[in-house]
């Protein structure tokens, strides 16, 4: 499930050493590029946990299915609050399902 | 962030920390094991050594939606015990080690509710469970709260360093080494006991997704969990025990997602394309819906074998909150299904959830493989403590258990390590194995060698066809047993050719040694137990049924001379009384 | 192991029963004294009844109750007689919390009942959800230093050392020259009384050396500043005097012997001063200290000597020479910095059309003052030889020029008015033209313009193009065409003084950088220009006088003199921290430095483990901080996120009924608040659909409430906060409203409107703006209908 990155929202995490989905990804697969954005080193490593896209402070990451299992354009996007968390799912159909709970209770 | 590469192994410099107890990898049982060390003397020096981050490293990196298992009111651990006993076709088991886990188990998940984990709860406080022993949880916080705590509880961490081998002075563990994937230094931990927590070994077999672009990780379980725990045990002559029960479930297909949220959580029937409900068509006399594991893993496959597939979690009968629910539940835990749902525009309720077995793998927290250990959860290697799912004996630990784990692998190695004193460096064997870990990288970007993915790919493919993977239906035989040995001796010949270009590939191409020799041991245990005990998770064609003679423990223990490995048995021990085939 | 329940003590105070008017408050009380945590509720008659009083220390002492949420419209002079009465009693000041119905527009004619009361059972949700979170606080006072480091002995900071030492504070004067005296020291006069500027310098060295408190660092420069107000430690590098301080008396005998002579300003009279040349008089390669012999040791030139040459070294009755002195590093402890280190003359070259540098009698203001300077001193019968007769000056020499200094440099014409009038003095027949766009001179100085134009000086309105030179008579001619008489003027001058403006010193970028200090558009050091001038964006470090902007002799003196009245707090031995300070978690952190970027006031520093850590003196606890930081691991005490996001949960997003929209309201408190405050006092129709919090700025908002707010449906969350260039935090808004358009982007891939989210800037007393905005918003919230969240 390879993460992808937006490269007109990514500010590399304003080119700090480590972005911070560089830093959380599990399997050490996001890596600051030349340019300062950040990418997938290996896309078919991913194992779609959705750290990074979780993590990105400016929404510049988006999870995405590979298309050898579903279809174009769906969407599945998570709002990090304080102790809540808030997931948007958009199908291919354009229909909008909404989620939310809250993931701590302190 | 391009670093030159060092060319010589002077360039690379070397940290020694020195502490207490290290743990190696900072996982669920490893921030459990952290927190309970600190708890225990708060001046004890603690040290994680994590391959990743622990906020988000291991099998809960994106959360979980149940905590399977929490013994409820009326319910005692001897309960827990039988019914995992009876899970595993009646074992054998180790009860000593099941009772103790049982004991320590809400305690343990009482814990993560008081650092913030939400444990549904309905109106007067009661935790909803959702089958006999699971509890549903919003845990997409999970990890990150587990980390957290054993941060502030004041263990070091130390992120992002590989660990690559075990430390010893003669026979007794001293220590890790490994390196660093971002600085690329050479680590050494020097310590007093370590507590080894990496989790199972995935990405042994092929994945029957791993597609050639997108989709190669599309496991259930976490594919960098490779079984670096075992493999250094393994090469310091660690005693293995049960390997040969693989870890083999019912998934979703292709997206190889879990199902028991479906099939247990929301009731519903595993049917085939005849819409035949097949547990209690084929299995009523096993149990049929409640029947072992194994049976629920293993019968999606027969019905495909038999060519009846495809096999569905019958989800036709959900209402829509159920479904919301349900997706919630996936939100929590592997949060990708439900944008698989949506690449698809699959209104469940219409078209039932199809499911699939998975690849094989070898994780102690679900079936019982791993290191064999005592009741204290001492390895056969002094002062090498196993936690979570790499220490075996004792399945069905799931989250809760493995947290428990480390809480009692922590108590054993601080009741421990009270006597020990460490010994010096010992210069040569730092050497060498700063020697070997950087081997691949030193080699030079014009070495004219084998890549870590060349060479991972070879040994699944080898291990799915001749060791029993889903291509074969988890079937296997002697002679593709001995086949894939000689292969799988091979390929440990080559990884001289594997060559690194940068960090991460060397912390690739350590994954793919360190699951060679996983490997190399799984396929003893399936050559040893010449019977049929577990269908699916350990099938012999050429011996398909029981054997009273394998009523017992299979152990190895490599030959730390000769490199053999040698297989043997231990007597099973029945300390619960009962009928170990009933719950 | 479970946290303690506090025990709350809910009381509403409701004179002239105003709100039980509205609202029914023993159906309130009969409810929320059941709430959780709430241990005693209740309608109090007289807040200020002692009996009432010796009941709460009563509870509070038994342990009934450990915090108050006050429910009511108190002024903050009440809350702090309340808080006050009840500390001895045991209750730490910040475990109170208070709910002002009537602000949030509960009273407002017009709402429906059902509103009402909806609305207030969400407020009073709200408080206690606050309330229950609240911990005790207590100030930090911190050990400081009671010494004071001025930057450049200039005027300003001599003037500022001397009041300093006469309050009994150490001050370290830390000069780059030589000699004291900065520009001030080449002065001819000052105006108005046209009197001698080292008269004015030297009565306040006067009063320095009366103290003994005033340590001088000459040759030295400040290469670098570590900690924070209270203790800072500068580091200074001194260059070599190559003269003892100490031993020398200034006798002079070694410049006798000295065999190399330096020219500066030429004291030759048939010479005029050379475009650029030093405004130093001739001097040897050991002179006394420049500009002003102060410190009075004399000093060495060292790469003016001849090689080898010992011959100071040997005269010399002191013994006070030291060829071989090295340069020296010192580091000075202090409370608070003042940076007053002038300005340089902007390169009058560079103003082409005039030709600067092409002839001898072509010179800058600066140059005329060291030309008059010389004349007072030692007149001549016939003022600087003969034919001195006709003198120009052409005013905005460089200033108000979009080519060059935009701005206007403050004193050039009263400059001009008091060299014109010199000059009239020295040579009362001479003919002094005067061209100018516009003539500045402010407040009293207008009697100098009067006593000009009454001396016979002529004002032409009208700025020169060119500058000729006439090669056979070699004087320099001007041509304009005068504006009032319509006609066009010529002149031909015998000396022409270019009005030069002031630009920043050289070395403002050397020491901007060394001490972290922003600089504005112009190149001087920042300030909060209306305010508080005297304050950089750098707690404890002031700037005062032309290092700050262009100013006249008596105003440097002012604003050096403020700055070291505010600069005295960080001077008293111990600086108190109001506990509402930072504090990262580390445990989350994840050192991606947003925070140590983010900070206007640059007081972020790192731990031994690369955490962010700030320095709690310079921290102004704007909280932006804790608005910027992505995994909200920074909260200000007091102020926490998750406090605020207790409240945001506690917030019943349904509280307006079907098909009206709820907005949550975070207002900064230096104007936002004030503005929406007003509004409900003035009785103006402020829509009773928001719901405000008040936050210490808007750049505070941390965009994980914002997801919070919108995923518990709330329709609309609106951040106001000062204008961007008004914010009292520097860029506390523009922060804001950045992180807002990230956020609605992520709002728009979720198929919600972005414009559910908005920044609006207020100023503190538009209240009928507030109330305009409110509607059109919630227009558009009706236009895009209910939060899909709205569960």
């Amino acid at each position: 499930m390879p993460p992808r990155v937006d490269r007109e929202k990514c500010d590399g995490c304003k080119a700090e050493e480590e972005p911070l989905c560089a830093q959380i990804c599990p399997g050490d697969l996001m890596v600051l590029g030349e340019n300062k954005k950040a990418y997938c080193r290996a896309a078919r490593d991913c194992w779609d946990c959705m750290s990074c896209t979780k993590v990105c402070p400016v929404g510049a990451i988006e999870t995405r299915a590979p298309y050898q299992l579903g279809y174009h354009v769906a969407k599945l996007i998570p709002m990090m609050g304080t102790n809540t968390i808030t997931w948007t799912c958009i199908d291919i159909n354009g229909k909008v399902e909404r989620f939310r709970y809250k993931n701590r209770t302190t | 962030m391009a670093k030159d590469l060092p060319k010589d192994l002077k360039d690379i410099p070397t940290e020694v920390i020195e502490t207490d107890l290290l743990i190696v990898g900072g996982g669920n049982a490893g921030c459990f094991a952290a927190i309970e060390a600190k708890k225990l003397n708060p001046n004890l020096r603690v040290t994680i050594m994590e391959k990743a981050h622990i906020s988000r490293s291991g099998a809960t990196a994106a959360g979980m939606d149940a905590i399977n298992t929490y013994i409820p009111e009326g319910k005692t651990p001897e309960d827990l015990v039988r019914w995992s006993r009876s899970q595993v076709g009646g074992g054998p088991i180790r009860e000593d080690l099941a009772l103790s886990n049982a004991q320590n188990l809400n305690e343990a998940v009482e814990d993560l509710e008081e650092w913030g984990l939400p444990i549904l709860r309905d109106e007067e406080g009661n935790a909803q469970y959702r089958g006999g022993w699971d509890v549903s949880i919003h845990g997409e916080q999970l990890k990150p709260i587990m980390a957290e705590k054993a941060m502030a509880m004041g263990a070091e961490v130390y992120n992002r360093i590989a660990a690559t081998s075990l430390l010893m002075d003669g026979d007794r563990c001293v220590g890790a080494m490994g390196f660093g994937v971002r600085d690329g230094k050479f680590y050494i931990f020097r310590a007093k006991a370590v507590i080894v927590s990496t989790g199972g070994a995935c990405g042994l077999y092929k994945s029957y997704t791993s597609d050639a672009t997108s989709s190669h990780h599309q496991t259930w379980m976490s594919p960098f969990n490779v079984g670096t725990g075992y493999a250094m045990g393994i090469r310091q002559g660690a005693e293995m025990t049960s390997l040969e029960q693989r870890w083999v479930a019912t998934r979703t297909k292709d997206f190889c997602g879990p199902v028991d949220t479906i099939s247990v959580g929301y009731k519903s029937s595993i049917t085939n394309a005849r819409g035949e409900r097949i547990l209690q068509e084929r299995y009523a006399h096993l149990g049929g819906d409640k029947a072992p594991r194994y049976i629920r893993a293993n019968a999606p496959m027969e019905e495909w074998l038999a060519g009846r597939g495809p096999t569905y979690a019958d989800t036709t009968h959900m209402t829509p909150e159920e479904v919301k629910d349900m997706k919630t539940d996936y939100l929590n835990e592997r949060p990708a299904f439900v944008l698989f749902l949506a690449a698809r525009g699959q209104d469940i309720t219409k078209d039932p959830i199809e499911i699939y077995g998975s690849d094989p793998y070898v994780v102690g927290g679900h079936t019982q493989s791993g290191y064999w250990v005592d009741i204290e959860r001492m390895t056969t290697v002094s002062a090498l403590f196993a936690a979570g799912e790499t220490a075996g004996g004792n399945p069905n630990k799931f989250v809760g258990g493995c947290a428990a784990e480390g809480k009692l692998a922590t108590r054993g190695a601080v009741k421990y390590m009270a006597t020990v004193t460490l010994p010096e460096l010992d210069t040569q064997q730092v050497e060498r194995e700063k020697e070997r870990i950087f081997a691949p990288l030193l080699r030079g970007p014009e070495f004219d060698g084998v890549s870590q993915t060349e060479m991972e790919e070879r040994m699944q493919r080898l291990m799915d066809e001749y060791a029993g993977g889903t291509s074969q239906f988890y079937r296997t035989n002697e002679e593709r047993l001995d086949y894939a040995l000689k292969h799988l001796k091979m390929l440990r010949d080559q990884t001289k050719f594997l060559y690194a270009k940068d960090l991460h590939d060397l912390m690739n191409a350590h994954e793919v040694i360190d699951r060679l020799d996983v490997a190399e041991v799984l396929v003893h245990h399936l050559k040893f137990r010449k019977e049929t005990r577990w269908q699916g998770w350990q099938t012999r064609s050429d011996y398909p049924d029981t054997d009273p003679k394998f009523d017992c423990f299979v152990e190895s223990r490599r030959n730390k001379e000769t490199g053999e490995i040698e297989m043997f048995t231990r007597p099973y021990e029945q300390i619960v009384p009962g009928d170990r085939y009933q719950p | 192991m479970s946290k303690p329940v506090p025990k709350i003590a809910l009381f509403i105070w409701d004179p002239g029963e105003r709100l039980a008017r509205g609202l029914d408050l023993e159906a309130l009380l009969q409810k929320f004294s059941k709430a959780k945590g709430v241990a005693r509720a209740e309608v109090i008659a007289d807040p200020w009844s002692a009996a009432w009083f010796a009941s709460i220390k009563e509870d509070l002492a038994a342990g009934r109750i450990d915090r108050i949420l006050w429910v009511g419209h108190f002024t903050p002079q009440q809350m702090k007689i309340l808080q006050g009465e009840l500390q001895p009693a045991g209750l730490n000041t910040f475990l109170h919390h208070w709910c002002d119905l009537e602000e949030q527009g509960i009273l407002l004619a017009g709402i429906d009942q059902g509103v009402r009361n909806r609305k207030v059972l969400a407020l009073l949700e709200m408080a206690l959800a606050r309330t229950r979170l609240l911990e005790p606080l207590e100030p930090l006072e911190l050990p400081a230093s009671e010494a004071m480091l001025i930057i450049g002995a200039g005027v300003a900071g001599i003037h500022t050392a001397a009041s300093l030492a006469e309050l009994g504070k150490r001050v370290y004067l830390v000069e780059k020259e030589s000699g004291v005296g900065g520009k001030v020291a080449l002065l001819s006069r000052f105006y108005p009384r046209l009197c001698d500027p080292h008269c004015g310098l030297q009565h306040a060295l006067d009063r320095l050396h009366a103290s003994q408190l005033v340590e001088f660092h000459t040759l030295a420069t400040v290469m670098s500043l570590e900690g924070g107000p209270g203790n800072f430690a500068a580091r200074i590098q001194k260059r070599p005097r190559y003269v003892n301080e100490q031993r020398c008396n200034g006798c002079g005998v070694c410049t006798g012997v000295c065999p190399v002579k330096v020219p500066g300003a030429p004291g030759d009279r048939d010479v005029f001063p050379q475009a650029g040349a030093s405004p130093q008089p001739d001097r040897k390669a050991i002179h006394p200290a420049f500009p002003l012999a102060f410190p009075p040791a004399y000093v060495i030139d060292r790469e003016d000597c001849l090689a080898g040459c010992r011959e100071c070294e040997q005269v010399c009755p002191a013994q006070a020479v030291e060829l071989n002195q090295t340069p020296e590093e010192q580091v000075l402890n202090v409370g608070a910095v003042l940076v007053t280190t002038g300005w340089d003359p902007y390169p009058l070259d560079r103003v082409a059309e005039f030709g600067y540098g092409r002839h001898p009698r072509m010179i800058s203001n600066l140059e005329m003052e060291t030309l008059l300077g010389a004349e007072l001193q030692r007149p001549a019968p016939d003022f600087l030889g003969s034919g001195l007769r006709e003198v120009g000056f052409i005013q905005c020499a460089g200033s108000r020029d979009e080519r060059h200094l935009k701005y206007c440099s403050a004193v050039c014409c009263a400059v001009t008015l008091k060299q014109a009038l010199t000059f009239k003095e020295l040579a009362p027949e001479a003919n002094c033209y005067v061209f100018f766009m516009d003539m500045r001179c402010p407040g009293f100085n207008e009697e100098l313009y009067r006593r000009a134009r009454d001396q016979g000086v002529i004002f032409i309105r009208e700025r020169p193009t060119s500058v000729k030179i006439d090669e056979t008579t070699g004087k320099l001619n001007i041509r304009v065409k005068d504006p009032i008489l319509e006609r066009p003027v010529r002149v031909d001058l015998d000396l022409l003084v270019l009005a030069g403006g002031m630009a920043p010193a050289e070395g403002t970028p050397d020491l901007a950088r060394v001490l972290n200090l922003p600089q504005n558009q112009y190149g001087f050091f920042e300030s909060h220009q209306q305010c508080h001038p005297e304050e950089s964006q750098r707690t404890g470090i002031f700037v005062g006088g032309c290092a700050r902007e262009p100013m006249n002799v008596s105003q440097s003196i002012e604003s050096a003199h403020l700055a070291a009245m505010k600069a005295l707090k960080f001077l008293q031995g111990s600086v108190i921290i109001e506990p509402t300070y930072p504090v990262v978690d580390k445990t989350r952190c994840d050192q991606c430095k947003r925070c140590v970027e983010e900070c206007p006031f640059g007081s972020f520093g790192f731990d031994e483990k690369s955490f962010p850590t700030p320095d709690l003196a310079r921290c102004r606890q704007c909280g932006n901080c804790m608005g910027v930081c992505p995994l909200g691991v920074i909260s200000l005490r007091h102020h926490t996120i998750k406090q605020t996001a207790a409240q945001v949960e506690a917030l019943n997003p349904a509280f307006m009924g079907e098909g009206e929209p709820v907005i949550l309201a975070f207002l900064c408190a230096n104007d936002a608040y004030p503005a929406a405050r007003a509004a409900v006092d003035q009785g103006l129709p402020v829509p009773p659909n928001v719901i405000s919090i008040k936050v210490p700025c808007a750049g505070s908002v941390n965009n994980a409430l914002v997801a919070d707010a919108l995923s518990f449906g709330i329709d609309g969350v609106l951040i106001a906060g000062c204008r961007d260039d008004q914010c009292h935090y520097v860029r506390g808004s523009q922060l804001v409203q950045k992180r807002s358009g990230d956020l609605g982007e992520k709002l728009r891939t979720m198929m919600l409107e972005p414009a559910r989210v908005r920044f609006e800037s207020l100023e503190i007393r538009e209240s009928q703006r507030y109330v305009d905005l409110l509607q059109a918003y919630i227009e558009d919230l009706k236009a895009m209908g209910a939060n899909p969240f709205k569960i």
